[in-house]
């Protein structure tokens, strides 16, 4: 250790190497599974370097931080750039700056502030912050705490994505558009270039072939062919490179042969995000004989609001197409009138006969916790089995997670179709 | 195959038995609830708005002398009725010869890369009630020129300044209702308005989809009929996402199609599907005949995925 290094420095340091090995112990524990394919080599490489500079290595792009993916990923890459959702799953880091903030803040906030201290590149750079939860709107105010970083040079590289929380308002929607072409704009002098109609439509297509790779996947997980962890991580190396590739794989992956379908019984998992490395609640699932067939997380299948429908193919109306679907397709809990969110789970359980809902709340995330509640009411009232967990990183409730979990597989088996 | 080809499809080959089919012998009566207009020459079967005027001018008004034309009318009333009755507004979104040209300058935008416009809620209500303005002088102005309150030259005065009569006849090789009649006052103001009509229609409609059909008095007509339709399209609300992908598709900004409620054919609606067919939320949407399921919104369907860059 040179006589520099402070104090400070060395825990740093330290928390680094925790969370490296954190996320080694993950990868390997993934690689070692009897299921693994080589085919999910190229995801977990991906998985195990999500620096900036990696992604931008990869990708080919200068990256443009996401802290939430409400804002439509076409247009970055329709600007050439390469948007990175920013966040954490790491225990190590979420537990840093527990001293920092109070009890039950957002462990992915949490996570992610600690990430600006222990990568000084993360936080220097373009950032897209949209007004997502209230976490996400106080982000910005908060990493001053940790990394006092002078930004008024990089003011031009920091845009506020303002969300209006009521989707269902024609006032909304107008204003929702005029962010998107905010957003557009500043995109742009990222880049100095215009994002023009053939730029669109082929970022469109991007995504849109991604979209097909995603439901080949999701086709995959509902007959029990891939487990959710692997699906998560598959998921969790979205915004990690270059997209088409990122679909290509995806595409390789479903033509593998896999193993015949899992027996156990399909549940739905709703709920808070889940991130790498923190796959806790997948693996207890699957601990307890179940298995999430799928899910509405927006980390997962909701990384992206489906395929874009596209009639009007003009600049404008191609811009305004995607500020609808991001607004009006997603189905964060964070709006005021998310009533139908629900919906979405209803006709996908009737769709697959999922028996079973497990949600799962991050402690301290708010708007999940609270519309937990109505969920909750409402599928019952469908006469679906509902089990709600709440968690963080920590390790410290496997125990007693496994023990619900199980109780929850064991009501199941009396559910008609489930044996 | 898709909605959108089967659609396509249909309206190819009702606008060559509509446009063409007097040629090989097919009559399809005075009473089609699309704008099949009697001035194209050879023409397969005459929209019911010609037949309403002219009953109801000659017909009605006349009273108990023209008994014969009285039961005429009723007869192609009821025929009307029936066609209604049987597929509600497809007539206008596959069958109507004027929607498929309405399509046709909505493709032409889209490729040149120009932007739709939008109309707000309030002008679209506006515009909209223009079509009642027109079922109304449909309905008055006939008898008034049985009763010789009105000129003879106000015969058919809907045919006089509808688009249809300028353009359709065009695939005729039929041309002479692009120049103006100047037989007298009342010709010439009609002529030039038929003019002035079909300009503005085809203007608005190359910015705004099937602008036309919100002035449409044969849409309203056939609305009134609505609870009679056997084909509907229903919305079960309990499994709309509300992502919105029906509101973006639909050609007539439907506002009520992604609300949160079943009743989603409005007057505007005209059965296009293209809602149901950019709906990913399996059953959300369906059209169904007497009660059966012909189509239904799937979640896996590849329809919203064909872009070309």
């Amino acid at each position: 250790m040179s006589p520099n290094d402070t104090r400070r420095e060395r825990l740093y340091r330290k928390t680094a190497q925790k969370v490296q090995a954190e996320e080694t112990q993950i990868l390997d524990w993934l690689r070692a599974r009897d299921d693994y394919r080589p085919e999910l080599d190229y995801f977990l490489a991906q998985l195990a370097d999500r620096s900036v500079r990696a992604v931008e290595r990869r990708s080919g792009r200068k990256v443009v931080r996401l802290l939430c993916n409400q804002a439509p990923l076409e247009l970055f890459l329709a600007a050439g750039l390469q948007p990175l959702r920013i966040a954490s799953g790491s225990f190590n880091e979420a537990s840093f700056s527990v001293h920092n903030w109070p009890a039950l803040t957002c462990p992915l906030i949490k996570g992610i502030l600690t990430g600006l201290i222990l990568d000084p590149n993360l936080l220097t750079g373009p950032w897209v912050i949209p007004s997502s939860c209230d976490w996400v709107v106080k982000f910005w105010e908060m990493r001053l705490e940790v990394s006092p970083l002078d930004m008024t040079a990089n003011d031009k590289e920091l845009m506020f994505l303002e969300l209006p929380h009521f989707k269902n308002r024609p006032k909304s929607r107008n204003r929702w558009l005029e962010e998107v072409l905010e957003l557009k704009k500043f995109l742009e002098s990222l880049t100095g270039r215009k994002i023009r109609r053939p730029e669109l439509l082929q970022a469109v297509s991007t995504v849109n072939r991604a979209w097909q790779a995603i439901l080949a996947l999701k086709d995959l997980r509902r007959q029990g062919r891939i487990s959710s962890v692997y699906f998560s991580a598959v998921m969790g190396a979205f915004f990690l490179g270059d997209l088409d590739t990122w679909s290509n794989q995806v595409t390789a992956l479903c033509q593998k042969l896999w193993p015949a379908e899992n027996p156990a019984p399909g549940i739905f998992l709703a709920g808070s995000p889940i991130f790498f490395p923190n796959f806790k609640l997948p693996v207890l699932i699957e601990e307890a004989g179940l298995r999430i067939a799928a899910d509405d997380l927006c980390s997962s299948e909701r990384v992206f609001p489906s395929g874009q429908v596209l009639e009007d193919t003009s600049e404008f109306g191609l811009t305004a197409a995607l500020a609808g679907r991001y607004h009006q397709g997603c189905l964060c809990p964070t709006f005021g009138d998310n009533e139908r969110r629900v919906n979405n789970i209803l006709s996908q359980t009737e769709e697959s006969n999922f028996q079973g809902v497990v949600f799962t709340v991050l402690k301290g995330c708010h708007p999940y916790d609270l519309e937990s509640v109505t969920i909750e009411k409402t599928l019952k009232k469908h006469g679906l089995r509902y089990l709600r967990l709440e968690t963080d990183y920590s390790a410290e409730d496997r125990p007693n997670l496994l023990t619900r979990l199980e109780a929850f597989a064991s009501s199941l088996k009396g559910v008609r179709g489930v044996s | 195959m898709s909605v959108r080809s089967l659609r396509l499809a249909v309206q190819y080959v009702s606008f060559l038995i509509l446009m063409y089919g007097g040629r090989i012998g097919i009559r399809l009566g005075s009473a089609l609830p699309c704008f099949a207009c009697p001035f194209v020459p050879g023409c397969g079967g005459y929209c019911y708005l010609m037949g309403l005027q002219g009953y109801i001018g000659f017909g009605l008004a006349a009273g108990g002398a023209a008994g014969q034309q009285i039961l005429e009318a009723l007869f192609w009333f009821l025929v009307f009725v029936a066609l209604t009755s049987l597929l509600g507004k497809v007539w206008c979104g596959w069958i109507c010869p004027f929607g498929l040209i309405q399509d046709w300058l909505s493709w032409l935008r889209n490729t040149l890369g120009v932007r739709e416009r939008y109309i707000s809620p309030d002008w679209k209500n506006l515009i909209g009630s223009v079509k009642y303005i027109f079922l109304f002088c449909i309905v008055i102005l006939p008898p008034l020129i049985t009763a010789n309150i009105l000129p003879p030259d106000f015969y058919l005065p809907f045919c006089s300044i509808c688009p249809g009569k300028l353009i359709l006849p065009l695939f005729a090789g039929e041309t002479q209702y692009l120049a103006l009649n100047l037989d007298n006052a009342v010709t010439f103001w009609f002529s030039l308005s038929l003019i002035a009509v079909t300009g503005s229609t085809l203007t608005g409609v190359f910015f705004k989809d099937r602008l036309f059909c919100l002035f449409c008095p044969l849409l309203a007509l056939i609305h009134v009929l609505r609870p009679l339709t056997a084909l509907k399209l229903v919305k079960e609300p309990t499994f709309c996402s509300g992502c919105g992908n029906c509101r973006r598709a639909c050609q007539m900004d439907v506002a009520e199609i992604d609300q949160n409620a079943p009743q989603v054919q409005t007057i505007e609606c005209v059965d296009c599907l293209r809602c149901l067919e950019a709906c990913p939320s399996s059953g959300a949407l369906s059209l169904r005949f007497f009660g059966f399921k012909l189509f239904s919104s799937q979640r896996f369907s590849t329809r919203a995925l064909r872009v070309k860059p």
